[in-house]
């Protein structure tokens, strides 16, 4: 296999995990936008999706199709409770915007380890389980490259998501809801929009976007209630949309899912681990604000 | 003069029991009619599947010897504790056993890291210390006078095997390792590399992953470039998959890969996480349990292990948890009725033990502190095991 085709195919599978990954990123940066709230259950959230597909395939033996229905119906669910049962309570014994934040943050840690170790007492979860291949087929080969049937429905899959969200936040009424609450809560408030229940309607799609990245993951990464950590890996890819750019979510999910290949490759794999929190500083360092941001500036004339 | 020496030699008598019984007195954990052991395992917390299905095997193989009317006289009575795999965890365990028990050794730990955390308070303490099932390297080499373990062979064992059976079964030349860059994947590549050139064969890559390593595309495109004749895992459960899935995935199916045993614990499970039939077709594993070929001592284990534990299904990890268990009874057993930590572990040092659940005998020296040399090569299609003729023993040497 030349140099060429080695690096080759190390873009094609990094694009595959990177669009994953951006999935992930922008299931964290939806809440971000309109919560001012950095979600450290996104990890677990991806591993809870996994494992409810996991369930549904064990008990009821559903083909794909219906589990990508019935999982993120699940998941949504979970982040609406979340939101109402936890957020809200929280919200209303708040004594300062500041001190309500930290609270936010500190309850999806505490959702995080809940989640874990819900999964952790099921019984079967004792092993490292697998989700079944999401397409079998004969790989494709183009010369010394190979390309699964699988990656190409873990693209498809994900940019229709990715398509599905571009388009609910850009074209429909609930998402310019969406925007407003995430823009102006008071305001959207005068104007009728009902922001407690798009708050929590953020919460879940969220948790909905999670879980379709959990189904994603799951049959190439393997399952356990740990799975959760590689939410390090779309912090990377939002930091590098600036946290706040959905599409720049995206662009930041692929690239760092080429540049661990790169890294893997051509210096260590070793170095891979390594690779998300060496991106973070990098980018803080260089553009604090991302290379995808697009907030508003205030300039004296 | 004959009624004066019959009294002497009673009164000697007596003072010899007495000071038998003092002194057996003295020694903590053991009493007339029992003897207590200390025995843990991580029973909660993420690494619980490694523990619990060994340390019920432990306790069946106590629970049979009590049931059969116990060692010398004397009934094991065990103090289970929890050390959840952690090194902060297992020394307050081991602490907890020794200064509140008094327990007379300690045996458990399922995890190499979390026990050599405790490892100097145990040679502080002196306690002996048997390993559960744990059999990392670094917690047997070098040598220390009151730890004794590995009872399913470490790293070096596995790394030798399998490239000894890479070149002298598979006839490959070109070998390509992958391990972790922690301190088991470091022996293991000690020891490969050195039987490798031992024996004229060519190391053509080393690829070091992080024992947490998520997507293991870039390691094995370095594998596959270096088109070896066969591939040496040392990959832990997860790795392992991800590693077999992408080797299937990138056809590299007619290079035989060989996985060290740690990789595949349940044979059966790896199978369905891998998912794909093809890239089992080429695969071997090491095993250090007798319980694939032999039908009768596999169906032995799941009978006792049934009837200590009724309501459990074994997990894959159970059979790691008797080897450790014999050896202290035999030691008991060859130690007599008069017991003390110190004569413990100069016949624990003495250990030559066959059992015929193992792949070779359990043996510990004044020098030797890893139980298990020998180990087999298991040939998996994902639904048949096939015992590979030879066993393969470590010397001792390679990779040290």
């Amino acid at each position: 296999m030349g140099l060429f085709n080695l690096i080759l195919q190390g873009i094609i599978s990094g694009v595959v995990t990177g669009c994953v990954y951006a999935l992930v990123a922008l299931s964290l940066v939806i809440v971000y936008k309109s919560t001012d709230v950095v979600n450290f259950a996104g990890g677990e959230l991806v591993m809870i999706g996994a494992y409810i597909g996991l369930l549904l395939l064990m008990w009821l033996d559903w083909p794909y199709v219906f589990i990508f229905l019935i999982t993120p119906v699940f998941t949504y669910a979970l982040g609406l409770v979340f939101s109402r049962f936890a957020l809200e309570k929280i919200n209303r014994k708040k004594t300062s915007s500041n001190t309500v934040l930290v609270s936010f943050v500190i309850a999806t840690i505490a959702l995080s380890d809940m989640l874990k170790g819900i999964v952790r007492v099921i019984p079967f979860t004792e092993e490292v389980r697998r989700l079944p291949p999401l397409f079998s087929g004969p790989p494709i080969f183009l010369g010394d490259l190979v390309i699964q049937p699988q990656d190409i429905v873990i693209v498809v899959v994900a940019s229709i998501v990715m398509l599905m969200l571009w388009l609910l936040f850009g074209y429909t009424l609930v998402g310019k809801a969406l925007r407003a609450t995430s823009q102006n809560e008071r305001a959207a408030s005068l104007i009728g929009i009902p922001v407690k229940s798009v708050k929590s309607a953020i919460w879940g799609l969220s948790a909905t976007v999670a879980g379709i990245a959990g189904l994603l993951l799951a049959p190439k990464l393997l399952m356990t209630p740990d799975m959760g950590n590689m939410v390090m890996l779309a912090f990377a890819a939002a930091i590098i949309g600036g946290f706040s750019s959905l599409p720049g979510c995206v662009v930041g999910g692929i690239l760092l899912g080429i540049v661990q290949n790169m890294v893997g490759i051509f210096i260590s794999p070793q170095a891979i681990a390594v690779t998300p929190f060496f991106v973070i500083m990098l980018v803080l360092l260089i553009r604090p604000q991302g290379f995808f941001d697009k907030t508003l500036a205030y300039k004296k004339v | 003069m004959n009624m004066k020496m019959k009294l002497f030699k009673g009164l000697l008598m007596a003072f010899a029991g007495v000071f038998s019984v003092l002194s057996s007195a003295q020694t903590p954990g053991v009493t007339d009619k029992e003897i207590v052991i200390g025995l843990f395992a991580p029973l909660s917390g993420p690494l619980v599947s490694y523990g619990i299905d060994p340390l019920n095997a432990a306790k069946m193989i106590y629970e049979d010897v009590n049931s059969k009317g116990g060692i010398n006289g004397r009934k094991i009575r065990l103090v289970i504790e929890d050390d959840k795999c952690t090194g902060n965890d297992l020394l307050g365990v081991a602490k907890k056993l020794i200064t509140v028990d008094n327990v007379f050794i300690l045996h458990g730990g399922s995890c190499t890291a979390a026990i050599a955390a405790a490892q100097e308070y145990i040679q502080r303490e002196k306690v002996p210390f048997v390993m559960l099932n744990a059999a990392g390297d670094n917690a047997v080499f070098p040598p220390t006078r009151y730890m004794f373990g590995s009872f399913q062979g470490t790293q070096r064992v596995y790394g030798s095997a399998l490239s000894e059976f890479a070149i002298k079964s598979l006839k490959a030349k070109r070998i390509a390792i992958i391990v972790h860059d922690d301190d088991y994947g470091k022996a293991n590549l000690a020891a490969a590399k050195a039987v490798i050139t031992r024996l004229g064969g060519e190391v053509v890559a080393e690829e070091k992953i992080p024992p947490n390593i998520s997507d293991i595309t870039a390691p094995v495109l370095n594998l596959r470039a270096s088109k070896p004749d066969a591939i040496l895992s040392g990959a832990y459960p997860a790795p392992a998959v991800l590693l077999a899935q992408k080797y299937g995935e990138f056809g590299m199916t007619n290079i035989p890969l060989l996985q060290s045993t740690q990789g595949m614990p349940t044979p059966s499970v790896y199978a369905k996480n891998v998912g794909n039939p093809d890239a089992l077709k080429n695969l071997y594993h090491t095993w250090s349990f007798t319980d694939i070929a032999k039908e009768d001592v596999r169906e032995r284990m799941l009978a006792m292990y049934k009837k200590s534990n009724p309501d459990r299904e074994p997990g894959p990890f159970m059979v790691t948890g008797v080897p450790s268990a014999l050896a202290v009874i035999d030691t008991l057993q060859r130690l007599g009725r008069d017991l003390t930590r110190e004569k413990f572990v100069d016949a624990m040092e003495k250990l030559n033990l066959n059992s015929d659940l193992m792949t070779g005998p359990l043996q510990f020296s004044a020098t030797r502190r890893d139980a298990l040399r020998t180990v087999e090569v298991v040939k998996f299609d994902g639904k048949t095991q096939k015992v590979m003729p030879d066993y393969y023993t470590w010397n001792g040497k390679d990779g040290n």
